[in-house]
């Protein structure tokens, strides 16, 4: 039952338990980062604002990655899913956001969209079996294995940012402005 | 520490954190990213313009201190907002905090800042002290909604973490600096 702004994306709920108050706003973000990319051609998604290397591909494709690897390798202990199996990282450690230069617009969004679509079914999964206390299967380098709960704040924390990023550069390819 | 090196310590929260613990922990980490990226700068660097936004970096903390203060007032304590939010500057500008920021030292602002997040951080802690995330906050809608202080605290470490991706990019420009979390002291 939430409310749809100007822009089509749901607000996140006014009065909400944690889960719902959470995933609400990881669903605002992501309705947020499709606003700020919407309508663009590849000239557009490559687009550079000096000094940064970002583009609006490019944190397409590197947000495509960060919900594959929290809500699928790490909370899951899922098969790496493509493209990220086979990229080649060790030659290029920042690969999604180079390789994005590469991948037409269609293919971009399509390979977002689908790695959000994916995250909603791993999410619902854990959420049944153990709710916001759920461990992650895979633990961190340093040994941790993050709750659920910190991986959706963590999630909230890395879209929000990344989006402040997307305003300034989505700014600088056709005016576009708006919270 | 000089008087405008703002702290920058991340304390992580225990491994079975809860809910409060866990989004306290969150807006203190952000509040911390943002002091890293847009501390120790000097007045031209602060009023530096980044076209084609109208955003500065000493814009930027004088509107996370304004944003501080209004969460407490509004939603929070309800105690009123005090110098420098005087209602006639934002009734000739609805952006003076923004625009007015050309106008402060980087002592000034800073300082505002760092008293904006002690108000913050003692109301938040009485505030749930006496109740809880769920609890209603002060602010009601013509509709007769309320925010509970869930959605209020979610709101403020959003805020902080949008604006410091703004921040990322014109440090950047300023001195090269970037990275994601500050270094912090093994």
């Amino acid at each position: 039952m939430s409310v749809i702004d100007e822009q089509g994306r749901p607000e996140p709920p006014v009065a909400a338990d944690e889960v719902t108050t959470l995933l609400g706003f990881l669903d605002f973000h992501r309705a947020t980062l499709r606003w700020k990319t919407a309508d663009l051609d590849t000239a557009g998604l490559t687009a550079r604002l000096a000094p940064t290397d970002m583009t609006l591909g490019g944190l397409l494709k590197h947000v495509a990655w960060v919900e594959d690897e929290w809500f699928g390798a790490r909370l899951h202990d899922e098969p790496t899913d493509e493209p990220w199996e086979v990229a080649d990282w060790d030659a290029d450690r920042d690969w999604e956001w180079t390789s994005a230069g590469a991948d037409s617009p269609q293919e971009l969004r399509a390979l977002w969209e689908g790695a959000v679509e994916r995250s909603r079914v791993r999410t619902e999964r854990a959420l049944a079996d153990g709710g916001l206390d759920t461990l992650a299967r895979r633990p961190s380098s340093d040994g941790t294995t993050p709750s659920l709960r910190w991986i959706l704040v963590h999630m909230i924390e890395e879209y929000a940012r990344h989006n402040g990023h997307a305003d300034l550069l989505r700014q600088s390819v056709d005016g576009l402005v708006g919270e | 520490m000089t008087q405008n090196t703002l702290d920058t310590r991340i304390t992580e929260p225990s491994a079975t954190a809860d809910e409060t613990e866990m989004l306290l922990f969150c807006l203190e980490r952000a509040r911390a990213q943002f002091a890293w990226k847009v501390g120790g700068l000097d007045a031209d660097a602060l009023r530096r313009p980044f076209p084609p936004s109208a955003m500065t970096l000493g814009g930027l903390v004088k509107h996370l201190a304004l944003v501080e203060e209004m969460k407490m007032a509004e939603f929070v304590d309800g105690e009123h907002l005090t110098e420098p939010w005087r209602q006639e500057h934002f009734q000739a500008d609805p952006e003076w905090d923004w625009h007015s920021a050309a106008s402060d030292t980087p002592e000034e602002l800073y300082a505002l800042w760092q008293r904006a997040v002690a108000r913050s951080r003692a109301g938040w802690a009485a505030a749930l002290a006496r109740g809880g995330l769920d609890q209603p906050s002060l602010f009601t809608t013509d509709s007769g909604w309320s925010p509970n202080l869930r959605r209020v605290l979610v709101d403020l470490i959003d805020e902080y973490c949008r604006h410091t991706g703004h921040a990322d990019l014109f440090r950047e420009a300023v001195d090269g600096l970037v990275g994601e979390d500050p270094p912090q002291a093994s």
